[in-house]
């Protein structure tokens, strides 16, 4: 190269580098002032390396929701990576640093990348395609002019680099050359400023994104610690976030909110979030930045982070902002209601013990003995309250009885706090949290039975924080364990609805399924199943709102099982039973509700009705 | 001697009266009943019908309307005069305002909300609900004292007629008409824009099993024969039927009235939280299951269009 | 304006109330306490007049040192401090007894206004407020739904029987006892519960020589229990058995 190319050139390098150098410092800057709230166990390294490879090497997310897309997308990186190297080799190059692109490996090289780079040209084809023609609704409302901009500009690079075989030497070459260069210093300084950012940032974020789903770690009260109020206060994680995210729309598609009408959008979310950051308005308040009102129509079903291809994590925002509220007083009526309900009588709905300890009466079971029992039947505020639900554990017990385990149940209990922790009243959710430890440890518990995937999560996940180590098992997980070599033919058609905290949070989705199966049950699936279920509405509090913005989510899903056109729905939580019935009764479908362990205790008593032994 | 004090309003005797000259009369001593007001010549007719001593009339232009400071004086001065042992006076909204300023005024004690009263070891034991009725107390008291009975506790109609009128007599008192800091306004009812559940004393809610709109008039009339405010759980006022002020359960209306008569609601979770605070339950309801029945105090399985018609028809005759 | 809030204390409504060996009281050693939730909304009131019209609100309470508990609970919903009449055998006094230790605690105060709940959920007499108010030497009126203040007096809405009410003017100083459930509780917060660690509490003994003039000389259990009493027969004579109960026995229809 001409030696005074060499020094334009140089000169362009630096400029562009030190524009991209500077993006990027206003973007650390906010990332390491922001309160760091990562932390990579050294146990959990092995995991964190799988799942990189699995979601950013192979883009196992990006393929699993959207097949088509993931793989064209899956083109343009694998091809990117390849390029790598030919681009630093050229870069060098051109600085005048070293000369690389005579050499034979290099020749060899160029050719290995042909074929990836007619991968890219077909992947970012269709995806200009999609972007500009299509329009899919989760890409947002106007097509965005920069993503046509950096995709013509992949196509260019494509483009000059199988030029560069036909026109090896002279002023084409030169051309071709520059052109390359250019487009990919345009390129390099649109990255930060821009959702391409996810480039550089995804793969950090992936890595770093927390083991379980809605991970929001607890607040020391000793350090004062209230949650997130403004801007200033969003998280380390969070901020990485904000920058990572690539705007594909997936959270905000699979929102059940959203797809009911409402305002809340996680999508927007994490873009408002962005903004308020780059503004650099620090103190702005988030309930500003994000409405508050949209904050609290979340039901933390988990459906946006679990899809995120890029490890956003759009709970730990959410549930932050709520605490920053809840802990000013600002949490709605309904909720406020609920608050004092848990605070003096300790159950969500304010009864009185009594009538809990009239069905623990009339079920017959014992209080729970360490020397006699080996597991606790954990009941939860509707265990001890709710009619329909009661029938599942009685059904429960039954079952128990039948397989021999020996099991009791507390004499006293008070709420997990679920509620209070998933709508940001923290210092609720500790002191339930540990009383109940507390109790639980006096009275010798090792082993936790519940059919609530609520407290399931509550006590399964949250209360680790504290030092809570016993087993908390789902009973279907446990039932499916327990009845292994037993089976009935015969019972019909039916639609399993998979609780969010069980099948998303938990991750059991094959038991219930196996339950019905092996029962004699034809199982038919609405499209949202297993691990990404269309939610119920009763999350995050909202079983206590009286007004839905737009549909109902209750309604929307009743819709989504009856058009199986199987005519019983089986459910697996008292919250997801107790808001589909709740459908129903305003709607005008005629569906029958049966819950899982009371399905399974039907079939072994009409199966074999002599043959159950009861101790 | 007990003194009773009766409770009028406009010249019509309060029924609760009756029921404390019945309590006084159960003691078997002397009893003798003092009535205050501006205008208590016809209340003071009619309660001389009953088997006392003697009718009071504590009469002053400045005693009507009812105040706190006009009542406290007027009684006291009576009191002085009378020099009764017990006083007796029914457990009214008017009687929780002044009888414990009454009994600082007299330095006695005071037994509210009493629901009996006995004699035991040469003294007088008045019975009263603690711990919102779970436990009942006998109390005893130094001296003379005060107490306030539970409307209901003891029957009007056990009341002994005396065989002929008792005598009346004015008390005469003297109230500094500027010494009274209460001024109170005329008593109203609220204006019926927006129905509001949760005042209402009684409440006739009706569920699914009303089955269709037309029947709902039925729950109207039941409530209008008793005296009481229709309410509904969800799916009526999903349905329409009847307007969203009219819903009770979850958050918004949670209603605590003296009865609660549900028909055909089976007592769901959501539902039960807005009306379990309900003095008494009753459930109509062809389900024997119905979780509603866990918290009836008086619960009927059967068609509740046979039963409502019926009970309207043993209320109106 | 400066309100005070009075408080009890009481066992918590969960809590199965067990009678002493003397008959005299309750086993409370054993119980969990709780603030009286008729004191709540008297509470609920007073923050929301502070908001309206400035001051502070003070709350007060007579018990045993568990008390401290329940005034922090109010310290945490917004109060500003508490008077703590200290006495450890305040639960099972009367109500003269424990408007005259209130009163010997308030007086200088001078407060412009005194809330209370109607009644509270163990004794339930009803009379501390209107007691206090009267020893006092301050106006006061009961079963308040509404409080509008027209400095230098109030004006009040009372409830009256039968779905009536009526609107009382008073000067202040005075003392309301607040209906349940008129407002929306407040919860304590997270910031209000860490702020309330920072605020009074001021004990004070109760005066000496301080005497019930009642006391309690048996406690039982009543024979009538709550039991669901089912109906049964031709939708005629379920008729008349119900409206008889209803009637007679409940005492709900005239």
């Amino acid at each position: 190269m001409h030696a005074t190319e060499t020094w334009i050139f140089r000169i362009l390098v630096l400029g562009f580098a030190a524009a991209f150098a500077a993006q990027v410092w206003t973007r650390a800057r906010l990332v390491l002032r922001a309160r760091n709230n990562i932390h990579v166990r050294d146990d959990e390294t092995g995991r964190r390396l799988l799942r990189f490879v699995a979601e950013v090497v192979f883009q196992s997310r990006t393929i699993a929701e959207r097949p088509a897309v993931g793989i064209a997308h899956l083109g343009v990186y694998w091809g990117f990576t390849a390029f790598a190297l030919y681009t630093g080799v050229e870069f060098l190059a051109g600085l005048g640093i070293a000369d690389f692109t005579g050499a034979r490996w290099f020749h060899l090289y160029a050719l290995a990348l042909v074929p990836f780079s007619v991968a890219v040209m077909l992947g970012i084809s269709g995806l200009l395609v999609r972007r500009a023609i299509v329009r899919p609704a989760a890409l947002g409302d106007h097509v965005s002019g920069e993503s046509v901009l950096i995709g013509f500009f992949i196509l260019t690079l494509m483009i000059t680099f199988l030029l560069a075989f036909q026109w090896e030497t002279g002023l084409a070459a030169r051309v071709n050359w520059w052109i390359h260069a250019m487009v990919i210093l345009g390129f390099l300084v649109l990255i930060p400023d821009s959702k391409h950012f996810h480039l550089v940032l995804s793969p950090l974020t992936v890595y770093l994104r927390s083991p379980s789903l809605a991970t929001v770690p607890n607040l020391d009260f000793e350090q004062e610690q209230v949650g997130l109020e403004t801007v200033a206060d969003v998280e380390r994680k969070q901020v990485l976030d904000a920058f990572t995210c690539v705007e594909c729309g997936r959270c905000q598609v699979n929102c059940p909110a959203h797809a009911t009408g409402k305002l809340l959008n996680p999508k927007q979310l994490i873009l408002q979030n962005e903004e308020a950051l780059l503004a650099g308005a620090l103190d702005r308040k988030l309930a500003d930045v994000f409405d508050a009102k949209v904050l609290w129509q979340c039901t933390t079903c988990g459906a946006c982070e679990a899809q995120c291809p890029v490890g956003v994590e759009h709970l730990p925002l959410i549930i932050g902002a709520r605490r920053g509220l809840a802990s000013n007083g600002e949490a709605p009526d309904a909720l406020a209601a609920v608050y004092n309900h848990l605070e003096r009588r300790g159950n969500i709905w304010g009864l009185g013990a009594d009538l809990r300890q009239k069905f623990v009466q009339s079920a017959g079971v014992e209080i729970f003995d360490a020397a006699r029992h080996e597991y606790l039947v954990w009941l939860g505020c509707a265990g001890a309250f709710e009619a329909d639900f009661q029938k599942s554990l009685r059904s429960l017990f039954d079952i128990l009885r039948a397989r021999g385990v020996r099991f009791g149940v507390l004499a006293k209990e008070r709420c997990t706090g679920d509620v209070a922790k998933r709508t940001g009243n923290e210092y609720l959710f500790q002191e339930l949290a540990r009383a109940n430890i507390e109790d639980f440890s006096a009275a010798g518990v090792t082993k936790i039975i519940t059919s609530c995937p609520h407290c399931l999560r509550t006590m399964g996940v949250d209360y680790r924080e504290f030092g809570f180590t016993a087993e908390v098992v789902h009973s279907a997980t446990l039932v499916a364990e327990l009845t292994r070599t037993m089976a009935a033919p015969g019972a019909g058609h039916v639609t399993f609805h998979d609780p969010c905290y069980l099948g998303r949070y938990a991750g059991v989705t094959e038991e219930p399924r196996e339950l019905l199966a092996r029962f004699g049950a034809t199982v038919h699936e609405p499209g949202r199943h297993g691990a990404n279920p269309f939610c119920c509405g009763a999350g995050g509090g909202l079983l206590f709102e009286e007004h839905e913005e737009g549909r109902r989510i209750s309604q929307e899903r009743l819709e989504q099982l009856h058009g199986t056109g199987a005519p019983t729905i089986v459910t697996s939580c008292p919250f997801c039973s107790i808001m589909l019935k709740g459908a129903q009764a305003s709607a005008n479908t005629q569906v029958e509700f049966v819950d899982l362990i009371s399905f399974v205790d039907g079939r072994m008593k009409s199966a074999a009705p002599a043959a159950t032994p009861r101790p | 001697m007990i003194l009773v004090i009766a409770e009028q309003q406009d010249g019509t005797l309060n029924k609760s009266s009756w029921e404390t000259i019945a309590a006084a009369q159960q003691t078997g001593g002397p009893v003798k009943v003092a009535v205050v007001g501006a205008a208590t010549a016809a209340a003071a007719a009619a309660l001389a019908a009953a088997d006392v001593a003697e009718v009071l009339r504590v009469e002053a232009p400045v005693l009507s309307p009812y105040t706190l400071d006009g009542f406290v004086s007027a009684l006291g001065q009576v009191v002085a005069a009378e020099r009764p042992g017990d006083v007796y006076l029914p457990h009214t909204y008017q009687t929780r305002d002044f009888a414990p300023a009454l009994a600082v005024h007299l330095g006695r004690a005071l037994v509210t909300d009493c629901v009996a009263t006995r004699q035991a070891d040469g003294r007088r034991l008045f019975v009263r609900p603690v711990f919102q009725g779970r436990l009942l107390a006998d109390v005893a008291c130094d001296g003379q004292a005060l107490a306030t009975f539970q409307i209901g506790a003891v029957r009007a109609d056990t009341v002994v007629r005396g065989a002929v009128p008792a005598p009346v007599r004015t008390v005469e008192v003297a109230v500094d008409a500027g010494a009274i800091r209460q001024k109170p306004e005329a008593p109203f009812r609220e204006a019926k824009q927006a129905v509001d559940l949760t005042q209402a004393e009684r409440i006739v809610a009706v569920g699914r099993g009303i089955k269709e709109l037309e029947k709902v008039a039925l729950a109207q009339q039941l409530a209008a024969a008793m005296g009481a405010e229709v309410g509904a759980s969800r799916p009526i006022c999903d349905a329409g039927w009847l307007p969203m002020d009219r819903q009770i359960g979850s958050s918004g209306q949670t209603v605590a009235p003296k009865l609660y008569l549900a028909l055909g609601i089976s007592g769901a979770i959501q539902h039960l939280v807005g009306m379990k605070g309900a003095r008494t339950i009753v459930a109509i309801n062809k389900d024997p299951e119905a979780p509603i029945f866990e918290v009836a105090d008086y619960g009927v399985v059967g068609d509740l269009f046979e039963i409502v018609p019926a009970v309207i028809k043993e209320l109106q005759g | 304006m400066k309100i005070a809030v009075c408080l009890k204390q009481v066992p918590s409504r969960d809590w199965q109330p067990r009678v002493n060996d003397q008959k005299t009281w309750v086993r409370d050693q054993d119980a969990t306490f709780e603030l009286n939730e008729p004191d709540a909304y008297a509470l609920e009131e007073g923050l929301r007049l502070r908001e309206k019209h400035g001051g502070e609100v003070v709350v007060c309470s007579v018990g045993p040192a568990r008390v401290s508990q329940a005034l922090r609970e109010a310290l945490a919903r917004g109060a500003d401090r508490a008077i703590h009449v200290e006495d450890e055998a305040a639960a099972s006094a009367d109500a003269f007894a424990v408007a005259e230790a209130l009163a010997a605690a308030m007086r200088d105060e001078a407060f412009d206004l005194v809330l209370t709940g109607l009644q509270s959920d163990d004794q339930g007499s009803a009379q501390t407020g209107v007691m206090l108010a009267a020893l006092l030497g301050i106006a006061s009126a009961t079963i308040i739904m509404e409080v509008d203040v027209q400095a230098p007096g109030l004006r009040v809405k009372r409830e009256l029987e039968g779905g009536w009410f009526q609107w009382v003017a008073l000067p202040m100083p005075a003392l309301l006892t607040i209906q349940s459930g008129i407002n929306q509780l407040r919860y304590a917060t997270l910031k209000g519960i860490m702020a309330a660690k920072k605020k009074e509490i001021r004990k004070v003994a109760p005066p000496s020589g301080l005497a019930s003039r009642q006391r309690i000389t048996g406690l039982y259990v009543p024979e009538k229990r709550k039991q669901t009493q089912m109906i049964s027969g031709s939708p005629a004579e379920a008729a008349k058995a119900l409206v008889a109960a209803l009637r007679d026995e409940a005492r709900v229809i005239s």
